[in-house]
């Protein structure tokens, strides 16, 4: 912050002006003293004579001041005029309703109103910068950090240009007055400098500067300026009157200002357009658009209410969406979820029906089966009784009559024969189809077996554990023989575990081969065999089930017989049984 | 009486292994069978001879065309005179139960001991022997009775009625003279020694030829 400098001079000077307007009422005037309230009074002296000449029922005063020092004399009311740059009045106007009425005009310059411009000069050697780009990594030197024209207006280039002030090494503030911009570039303190437009021409014209000492950085053209810019122009100064100004007075002012000859090329002339200074405010984000820079979520919020609009608008729908998407996928997943259970238990359900079914369907055959057979053996059997009664009685009688008894022996025998022929054709009937031999993997037929099986296995809550030995020779048997006896062999499994307390083991079946042979192994854990069970184990209508039939291994062994094969038990020492059935592999295949 | 007859039994049975060794088993005790495969068989037969003499007659319940069962039935609506024995196969207790009660004498469970359908079919051929023999003296007794004539058979049924033979002859309006006549004729013609024996052959006859 500068401090405008009150010399005793200018002291002298108000007081001699205060006495000779003693009586007339003092009109205060405001002046930016950039460089220092000498140079300002210097600079506004023809105008403020001008203004009492024309006015003098009024006492006009100057009071030259800083910027801080306007902002706050225009915020108490302290004066009734203010000059000051573009950009302090663009300030002003828009926090304390500060009107223009002229502006500043040169009339030396083409044109004569946009007369503020700057330079960004660098000593002129090999690497200088050229562009305003350039500038990144450099310091620059500039007279102050709020400078309209030693600053503000390079800075906007700048962000034109896409460089920010942190893209710079740094900012050099050298202070007023504006030569010292170019001390701190010949000191070596900055790489480049900003300066007002024309001050380059002037301190070269002063013979201060050597016309070769600096080149211009980012120069532009502007039209019919007479100085070398890297800006753009904007307006000059402009002569405000406060808001509480009265109308009159400020209507006076203003023709006197407008009526003021030209006092070393410069004159008022009609209030200029800003929009420019309000554009780089903008831009920037200073000033009366500080707001801007602050960036305050509210402030961004307010600036781009319609693009938040859209967003919110956006970030709604698709949280809505999202919900949506998750609701539906969690509610399509439990259908899955149930869906699948419910296709599970259907399937379950239908395979234990049909595995029911089958079971009822074969009892029921077997049932009707066993029933017919006893009836139909009951007729021979009852016949050979009478026959051997009569032929006792005979015998016991003390009758020889052999033509009596060889009826009788006939008759034995050929109810002998037809018993057998009952038997033949039941066992035609079991079977009920012709064999058919295909070559087979053990291994396949116990797996598509298990699968079979494991509904019942599971229900009744018996373990299975399965060891395939893989790579097994092929063999030759009928497929569904084999998967009846492995199905009844793991139904005899289950019944042997049903009553015994539940272990950790359970059933296993495994595969296994043996040099020309390949077998399959039911093991359970159940109590094993007794001698009376083992001795009948295979008899025809022998059973220890209640509901058994004594079939079920007799056909198992007729089956595997007639592939050739082995089915035996074998009482493990651990407890449990094991049924084994070896079956052959055919010659050209065995090893 | 008259000279016993052997008996015969009689066998309907459709499977003739059964057939012939039951035929086989009752010759070796002396018993001879006459064979039926089918009721219709037996019914032809039984209609060339209407009067069987002693035997017994086994029915298997279990038979194509007409049953064992239904067979017994129609016999005894023909008051057909000889006990009947039924065989069935096991699990048939029930249609046995109903062929006792249709007026089976006995039934056999299949498969039988022999023994045991030996010794019933004895028992049957004995009952056969009794009921033929009072048979024959029902109809012995109904010939002598059909030999009487109307006023013989008004005087018997009177003094049956215990009516002294001044009644009778006050009812008959006949003289007590003619009545006792008459009586000593009925006793002759009825070969009966005494009034008691008189009166055991009407008590006999009497539920057969009441209605007729």
């Amino acid at each position: 912050m500068r401090r405008a400098h009150h010399s005793p001079i200018l002291s002298l000077f108000f007081v001699l002006l205060f006495a000779a307007t003693a009586e007339a009422r003092e009109v205060r005037i405001a002046v930016l003293a950039f460089q220092g309230s000498e140079r300002a009074v210097q600079d506004f002296e023809p105008t403020i004579a001008q203004l009492a000449a024309s006015l003098s029922e009024h006492r006009f005063t100057m009071v030259p001041l800083d910027l801080a020092g306007i902002s706050r004399a225009v915020a108490e009311k302290s004066v009734d005029f203010v000059v000051t740059n573009p950009g302090d009045y663009v300030d002003l106007e828009s926090r304390f309703g500060v009107t223009r009425l002229a502006t500043l005009e040169s009339r030396d310059r083409m044109p004569p109103t946009d007369t503020v411009g700057s330079t960004v000069i660098a000593p002129n050697r090999v690497g200088a910068p050229k562009r305003l780009a350039d500038l990144a990594g450099n310091r620059l030197a500039v007279v102050a950090g709020d400078a309209f024209g030693g600053w503000r207006v390079i800075h906007r280039e700048m962000d034109d240009a896409g460089l920010s002030p942190s893209d710079l090494a740094g900012l050099v503030e050298t202070g007023f007055p504006m030569e010292r911009v170019v001390a701190a570039l010949r000191e070596g303190r900055a790489d480049a400098g900003v300066v007002r437009a024309c001050l380059l021409e002037d301190e070269i014209a002063r013979g201060m500067v050597g016309a070769e000492e600096f080149t211009v950085v980012g120069e532009r053209q502007a039209a019919g300026f007479p100085c070398r810019l890297s800006s753009r122009p904007y307006p000059d100064w402009p002569f405000a009157r406060l808001a509480g100004t009265s109308p009159d007075l400020a209507k006076a002012v203003t023709a006197s200002l407008l009526s003021m000859a030209p006092v070393g090329g410069r004159a008022w002339t009609a209030p200029q357009d800003y929009t420019t200074v309000h554009a780089l405010f903008r831009q920037l984000k200073i000033g009366p658009y500080a707001h801007l820079a602050r960036t305050t979520f509210g402030g961004f919020v307010r600036a781009h209410w319609h693009w938040f609009l859209v967003a919110a608008a956006f970030v709604g729908w698709w949280i809505v969406h999202v919900a949506r998407v998750e609701t539906l996928v969690r509610r399509r997943t439990a259908e899955l979820t149930r869906e699948i259970r419910e296709r599970e238990r259907a399937e379950r359900a239908a395979r234990l029906h049909r595995e029911e079914r089958d079971q009822f369907s074969r009892l029921g055959i077997l049932g009707e089966m066993a029933s017919n057979i006893a009836h139909e053996l009951n007729q021979p059997l009852a016949a050979i009784t009478n026959y051997a009664e009569g032929m006792t009685r005979v015998i016991d009688a003390g009758r020889t009559d052999p033509a009596f008894l060889r009826d009788g022996a006939r008759g034995i025998a050929g109810q002998a024969e037809r018993a057998a022929a009952i038997i033949r054709r039941i066992r035609a009937f079991v079977r009920r189809r012709e064999a058919k031999r295909e070559s087979l993997d053990l291994d396949d037929v116990v797996h598509e077996t298990l699968a079979l099986f494991e509904g019942p296995a599971l229900r009744r809550g018996a373990s299975l554990e399965v060891r395939l030995a893989g790579a097994l020779p092929p063999i030759s048997a009928d497929r569904a023989e084999l998967e009846q006896v492995l199905l009844n062999l793991l139904q005899n499994a289950v019944d042997a575990m049903d009553g015994a307390a539940a272990s950790g083991s359970g059933i296993v079946v495994s595969t296994s081969r043996e040099h020309d042979t390949v077998s399959v192994a039911v093991r359970d854990h159940g109590p094993g065999l007794t001698p009376e069970v083992e001795a009948h184990l295979f008899d025809t209508f022998f059973t220890t089930k209640p509901q058994g039939l004594g079939l079920g291994l007799s056909i198992c062994r007729t089956i595997v017989e007639s592939h050739g094969g082995r089915l035996w038990p074998t009482n493990e020492p651990d407890g449990g049984l094991t049924m084994r059935v070896a079956l052959p592999v055919p010659p050209e295949d065995a090893t | 009486m008259t000279e016993s007859p052997r008996p015969r039994i009689m066998i309907v049975d459709d499977d003739e292994a059964m057939r012939r060794s039951m035929t086989f088993l009752f010759a070796s005790v002396g018993l001879e069978a006459e064979c039926h495969a089918t009721a219709d068989e037996f019914l032809a037969a039984l209609s060339m001879r209407p009067r069987p003499g002693p035997g017994a007659l086994i029915l298997d319940v279990r038979m194509p065309g007409m049953s064992g069962l239904e067979l017994q039935r129609r016999l005894a609506d023909q008051d057909f005179p000889l006990p009947v024995v039924i065989v069935t196969g096991h699990g048939d207790v029930p249609m046995a139960v109903e062929a006792l009660k249709a007026g089976a004498f006995d039934f056999i469970e299949k498969p039988f001991k022999e023994q045991y359908l030996l010794d019933t079919v004895e028992k049957a051929v004995r009952r056969s022997r009794e009921v033929l023999t009072r048979d024959a003296r029902r109809r012995t007794i109904e010939e002598r009775h059909a030999r009487l004539g109307r006023r013989e058979k008004e005087v018997l049924e009177r003094i049956m009625a215990g009516k002294p033979n001044k009644v009778v002859a006050y009812e008959l309006d006949l003289s007590i003279k003619t009545i006792e006549a008459y009586r000593a004729s009925i006793m002759t013609k009825m070969e009966a020694g005494s009034l008691a024996e008189l009166a055991r052959m009407i008590a006999t006859v009497e539920p057969g030829t009441g209605s007729s």
